[in-house]
């Protein structure tokens, strides 16, 4: 089958596309260009776009603002009808930076700063917040949030098991709380596209999914030796620990994506980067409700297969030159892949004469702003929790297949796994005390 | 089957399931093994630091025999969560036994996480004692009692629930309302949704935190079915922004078309904003019911409201709704009819489409605009003949939409023929840049059977249409095409041969006979009238150099070896080491650290360089490529590079 790629010389240099067709196949593709996303809100229907009194802002506090933290906070000080009153970090450097940027944008000093997140989520003025501690904290941070009234854009990966994915999205049911996992390509023309194309049926019958959560593996961080702890105001190694067993302070696990990344027995790129890509591919699988029925390691990979038959293929390394978080959906008459880059691969030009924008280097503001929306309607989020308990599950079942290095099956309606004790005993991690879920 | 072959079938079962159990055997011989080898830990003088993740790892090796053990360090600050992560995952009593033993010993936060763990497991023998946990003095202690009571859930979790939500202080009072209403999800579980509404209702009626509210309002509506609708309105009408946000959220969940029907009713009642709200609930119950409402809040009043509407129709419009959009598209409004064309852009359906391409014939004015870009946005290719007729009507605006819509469903020569000629008998210069958008595009489909319709425009008179032409031909590649533009750079019209040069310095590099241009290039690199020309040229045929298949390594070594007298700005150095990068060899290796003494390009230069030693090139000796690494190791200042260059060294033999 001929394919094309919107990647200029990526595969080979200057071969199939030269510099003349690339010309001609952007100017193809703006012609007839569409938004690939679903419906936009109308401002004034939402009472935004600065026409709501102040009385009426969405108020925000944000909760783990190191540097991911603060980009997303950027995002969301862009928005005239939302007000940050409030940031929160156990270490002092990421406080004084945040209170700076948010102090900055409103030129006053009013931001008030906390080391302890029951603090910020006790405050009542406070309708939303941001979490982008470190995975460690998100799934109780979130569901904190949750039953103290607040909505919730969470960084990922969300959960650190399988209970926890399914008790943020019981929490966020029962509250009624909205909830917006941050990820974000699900709010990206070029992914949104790509799963439009699964979904129409111009891909044929989906048959295989590729998704590439570079870094597959288990990782567990233990007990490093212990170091004098610092000042309480420079970092609360107490309240970093939260939900973690404890250990003493080591400056080395003083950083979120060091520490027990996916819970320890768990975690890496599977949840670093699954949390996205495995994500997509449940979206373009329109299984955003269950999660595939096998999981099993095959040569570095991890091959899992949905009830419906469609093939899940999570790569290791090396393959899409398309920018990270790359993914290929596969059907019976055609395919199509893309990635950070915002350019696609295709099985044929015809399958793109219709993208979208193109946004290269996946932003999060229009997620953000999915998210802002989704607080004044009640609407559900486009990576709401329901999806994200799914897409998380997903990739905590593939974990558990690498981690014990065999072929597991499990049952997305019992959220068991058929006959296997030691895998369905790592679904779940105890918290230390006092923290629960 | 045959006795022989049944016999044969039930000797493979019987060889199969003892081979199972073997492995069965010897996995839970090694699993044991394991315990014993994790106990042995935990039960020595090993420091703590040793024994945490033997405690995890008894999550999934541990038995009823590594209870006592693990039991023994849950007064441990340090050690008793890693302890409580295997007693939670242990099956069977010994767990439950151990924690309950616990709750009568411990205090205070180690206390508080017993009893997490205990609600975790949903241990119903130990109702008793989270009971009497509800009256602790430590207010986290007696939390964590009515939030495990809700997990374990049952008739007399329930009832201490109940009598605590009057009586338990301020403290604890949120926890327990939590544990009530995991009590009502538990009753709903089973169907008991009369023990449920009783539940909900006493957390409606406690004095709580608005949130706790909420919820059990949710809980309280959810468990009345059809019986809850009241009590839906009731929050959809209120002030409070809560409590209309969870009556919204409620609304998307209450199944029943009596719901649907009297939330449509409720539609009336309430203000523009909270109308939008509701409409966009509405349209998430995926109830077909709906529709009517929607496509009358389309068709007229706030505008606001119009524009919610018009996008829900994207979900649950058809091919009826066609004459409210269009009506909506052709109004005026820019933001509605931005919103109506996004809807039929969108609405499924091949009968939209033919609803849509029969409707374009008759249209007029805006409306046949309107159709053409729906026509052109959703490909239908019905309409194509109508299009290319419609880029010469009268109406500017109607025929810039129909030579857009030719550009992206023209496949055709004679949609070839048909912009050629239009742009040769068009005037402005906007329309023509348009024009030839579209050429450019229906050609790249087209590709060889265009060029006899392009060729005339290289000979026209008109120097604009001349560069139409040529950029046009090089969509299509080939030799006739490059002859053209080669002819255009001999020519003495300026702008004609400055864009002729152009054009060759991108020439596609796909056919056999495209090869040509990179000899173009060469001379043109050299006897180029102008100095443009020779820059443009010699960049043109360093990218050629570099993706073209014909050449070996060695010959792409060459070919930059004759150039580098004129490879002289840093912008051509870095070509060149973009090829010599490619093109690993020893000669290569040589040039790029000659390239590297530039200081605009040695960071590339040393990128390459990397590239190049570490590939195994004959001709390249160890000590050779190793000196280069050391090289950039010493001189590069990109860490990238440097850790590339470390990796392969510790590769080269």
């Amino acid at each position: 089958m001929k394919s094309v790629t919107t990647k200029a010389r990526t595969r080979l240099p200057n071969e199939t596309i030269g510099p003349g067709r690339r010309q001609f196949l952007k100017t193809a593709m703006k012609a007839g260009a569409l938004l690939a996303l679903p419906q936009v809100i109308p401002g004034s229907a939402l009472g935004k776009a600065g026409s709501v009194a102040p009385s009426e802002r969405i108020i925000l506090g944000a909760i783990g603002i190191g540097g991911r933290g603060r980009y997303v906070l950027s995002c969301f000080l862009q928005d005239p009808d939302l007000h940050c009153v409030a940031v929160c970090d156990v270490r002092g450097d990421n406080r004084q930076r945040a209170k700076a940027m948010v102090d900055d944008r409103y030129g006053n000093q009013d931001c008030a700063t906390y080391i302890d997140l029951r603090e910020i989520l006790a405050r009542r003025d406070i309708d939303a917040v941001l979490i982008a501690t470190g995975p460690n904290w998100h799934a109780t941070a979130s569901i904190m949030a949750a039953r103290a009234g607040k909505d919730v854009y969470c960084e990922k990966p969300c959960t650190k098991n399988i209970a926890q994915s399914l008790a943020l999205a019981d929490v966020f049911r029962r509250t009624g709380r909205v909830f917006q996992a941050g990820t974000q390509r699900r709010s990206l023309p070029n992914f949104a596209y790509a799963v439009e194309l699964a979904h129409s049926g111009r891909l044929g019958q989906l048959q295989t999914l590729h998704a590439h959560p570079g870094g597959l593996g288990t990782s567990m961080s233990g007990w490093l030796p212990t170091e004098p702890a610092p000042a309480r105001d420079q970092a609360d190694w107490d309240l970093y620990l939260g939900p973690a067993a404890w250990r003493p302070y080591n400056r080395r696990l003083l950083d979120g994506f060091n520490f027990e990344k996916g819970g320890g027995m768990t975690g890496g790129g599977c949840l670093e980067w699954g949390s996205h890509c495995v994500d997509l591919c449940q979206w373009a699988n329109q299984a955003d409700d269950t999660a595939p029925i096998e999981y099993e390691p095959v040569n570095g990979q991890l091959h899992a297969r949905y009830a419906n038959g469609v093939k899940l293929v999570m790569r290791n390394d090396g393959w899409l030159p398309l920018g990270s978080c790359p993914v290929r959906f596969e059907g019976t008459t055609g395919w199509v892949e893309t990635g950070d880059d915002a350019e696609f691969g295709a099985s044929s030009p015809d399958l793109l004469t219709r993208r979208g924008a193109k946004i290269p280097g996946y932003p999060a503001d229009f997620h953000v702003r999915d998210f802002v929306d989704c607080v004044r309607t009640r609407a559900q989020t486009r990576a709401n929790a329901d999806c994200a308990c799914w897409a998380h599950i997903a990739c905590h079942a593939a974990n558990i297949a690498l981690y014990l290095n065999r072929k597991v099956t499990f049952d997305p309606k019992t959220c068991e796994f058929v006959g296997d004790e030691q895998a369905n005993r790592l679904r779940s991690e105890a918290l230390r005390e006092p923290w629960r879920i | 089957m045959n006795v022989s072959k049944r016999y044969v079938t039930w000797f493979i079962l019987l060889v199969v399931t003892a081979v199972s159990a073997m492995a069965i055997g010897q996995d839970q011989a090694a699993a044991e093994a394991k315990q014993r080898e994790l106990l042995a830990v935990l039960q020595s003088n090993a420091p703590k630091a040793e024994k945490a993740i033997p405690c995890k790892q008894l999550a999934i090796y541990g038995t009823a025999e590594a209870v006592p053990t693990l039991m023994s360090l849950l007064a441990d600050e340090e050690l008793a969560s890693w302890a409580r992560i295997a007693l939670e995952a242990i099956p069977g009593p010994a767990a439950d036994e151990a924690l309950r033993e616990a709750m009568g010993t411990l205090q205070g936060r180690l206390l508080v996480g017993t009893i997490n763990s205990i609600g975790v497991r949903r241990d119903a023998r130990a109702v008793d004692g989270l009971v009497q946990k509800l009256n602790d003095a430590d207010a986290d202690v007696a939390s964590a009692a009515a939030v495990a009571l809700g997990h374990i859930g049952g008739d007399r979790a329930a009832a201490a629930l109940t009598q605590a939500l009057a009586k338990a202080p301020a403290a604890v009072r949120s926890a327990v309302a939590e544990g009530a209403i995991l009590c009502a999800e538990g009753y709903m579980a089973q169907g008991k949704a009369a023990e449920a509404v009783k539940l909900y209702d006493a957390v409606r009626g406690a004095d709580l935190p608005d949130q706790r509210h909420l919820e059990a309002i949710r809980g309280a509506i959810l468990a009345r079915g059809s019986g809850g609708i009241g009590l839906l309105t009731e929050q959809l009408r209120s002030d409070d922004k809560d409590r209309v946000g969870i009556g919204l959220r409620t609304a998307r969940e209450l199944p029943g078309r009596n719901v649907t029907e009297a939330l449509v009713a409720e539609m009336d009642r309430l203000s523009p904003q909270k109308r939008s709200l509701l409409l966009l609930a509405l349209s998430d119950r995926k109830d077909e019911a709906v529709r009517p409402a929607v496509l009358k809040a389309a068709q007229g009043g706030p505008n606001a409201l119009r524009i919610t509407a018009i996008g829900i129709l994207i979900r649950l419009g058809d091919a009826s709704c066609i004459p409210t959009l269009l009506q909506a598209a052709t109004e005026g409004d820019v933001d509605l009819g931005r919103a109506a064309q996004e809807t039929l852009v969108r609405l499924p359906g091949k009968d939209v489409d033919a609803d849509l391409a029969a409707r374009l014939p008759q249209a007029r004015g805006k409306l046949r605009q309107v159709l053409i870009e729906l026509a052109s946005q959703r490909e239908i290719q019905q309409s194509l003949p109508t299009i290319v007729s419609s880029m010469e009507d009268d109406d500017p605006a109607v025929r810039a939409a129909a030579v857009q819509a030719v550009g992206v469903l023209g496949r055709d020569r004679q949609h070839v023929a048909e912009l050629t000629r239009l742009v040769q008998k068009t005037a402005a210069s906007s329309e023509r840049a348009a024009i030839e958008k579209a050429l450019l595009a229906v050609t790249g489909r087209v590709g060889a059977p265009a060029v006899s319709y392009l060729m005339p425009l290289t000979k026209s008179s008109d120097r604009s249409l001349q560069i139409t032409g040529l950029r046009t031909l090089a969509v299509v590649g080939g030799s006739e095409a490059l002859d053209a533009v080669k002819a255009a750079i001999a020519g003495d019209e300026g702008d004609v041969q400055d864009e002729a040069v152009r054009i060759l310095s991108t020439w596609p590099n796909r056919w056999p006979d495209d090869a040509d241009a990179g000899e173009a290039l060469l001379r043109l690199t050299r006897s180029g009238g102008k100095m443009s020309h020779q820059v443009l040229a010699l960049r043109g045929y360093l990218q050629h150099i570099r993706g073209n298949k014909g050449l070996s390594n060695d010959q792409k070594l060459a070919r930059i070896v004759e150039l580098r007298p004129q490879i002289q700005r840093p912008e051509e150095e870095r070509l060149a080491i973009a090829v010599l990068g490619e093109a690993p060899t020893a000669g290569a290796l040589e040039l790029l650290t000659t390239l590297a003494q530039d200081a605009a390009v040695a960071e590339e230069a040393y990128s390459a360089i990397v590239t190049v030693a570490a590939a195994d090139v004959p001709g390249l000796s160890g000590p050779q490529r190793r000196r280069a690494l050391q090289t950039v190791l010493d001189k590069s200042a990109n860490n990238g590079t440097k850790r590339r260059a470390q990796e392969a060294l510790k590769k080269v033999q």
